[in-house]
């Protein structure tokens, strides 16, 4: 069966985690990066997806 | 706070060098490949894992490759980004298609594979566009470490 939710999960960590080795160097740079980018993404889309109910 | 990007100031002033082309080849091959030759071991492994988790998944989950079609120049961005995969993209057009109908059907003759009336193909194609476009930007980052403009 295919999780909506969990698919994005899973495409947002791999961006997130392929744009933190790509733009930074040190761990805790690549960390801070890949937190942002994740749950930019995740948190993101869920609250972009609630705001569209209010699109007609 | 300052950000260490790997970005070096040094390429300002010296000459360019070209970046080898079998260097770019083999980057864009095998995820990663062009990190590892480049000694960078540890981030060519992530990269390798992340492209070819990208691609895997977009082929569980019924994603169609893209393949050119004529009349449809959008068809043509997609097979781009799809192409991006390298070895990835052949072997399952390949795998597809059989090697004579591979190259049989170029350019416009070849089947991408998914299931369009399936629940992921649309979340599949994402999937492979992504993982053929993360390796296209590996490639550029290949060459900016081969000429000494990142470390």
């Amino acid at each position: 069966m295919v999780d909506h939710l969990l698919l994005m999960i899973w495409h947002a960590l791999l961006v997130a985690l392929f744009f933190a080795f790509l733009w930074r160097r040190s761990s805790r740079d690549r960390l801070v990066l890949f937190a942002k980018a994740f749950l930019i993404m995740a948190v993101g889309s869920v609250v972009l997806g609630w705001l569209m109910y209010l699109v007609p | 706070m300052t950000k260490d990007t790997g970005r070096s100031t040094a390429g300002a002033e010296a000459p360019r060098a070209m970046t080898s082309p079998l260097l770019l080849l083999a980057a864009w091959l095998v995820p990663g490949l062009g990190h590892w030759i480049l000694g960078k071991r540890r981030r060519a492994l992530v990269f390798f894992a992340v492209v070819v988790c990208a691609f895997l998944t977009g082929v569980l989950v019924d994603g169609e490759l893209g393949t050119p079609r004529p009349g449809e120049p959008f068809s043509w961005l997609a097979t781009l980004a799809c192409l991006g995969n390298g070895l990835l993209y052949l072997a399952r057009l390949v795998w597809i298609n059989g090697v004579s109908g591979a190259l049989g059907g170029l350019p416009f003759g070849l089947d991408g594979g998914g299931d369009p009336i399936a629940v992921g193909f649309t979340y599949g194609n994402t999937f492979l566009y992504t993982g053929g476009l993360m390796n296209l930007l590996l490639m550029l980052d290949v060459s900016d470490i081969a000429r000494g403009e990142k470390d």
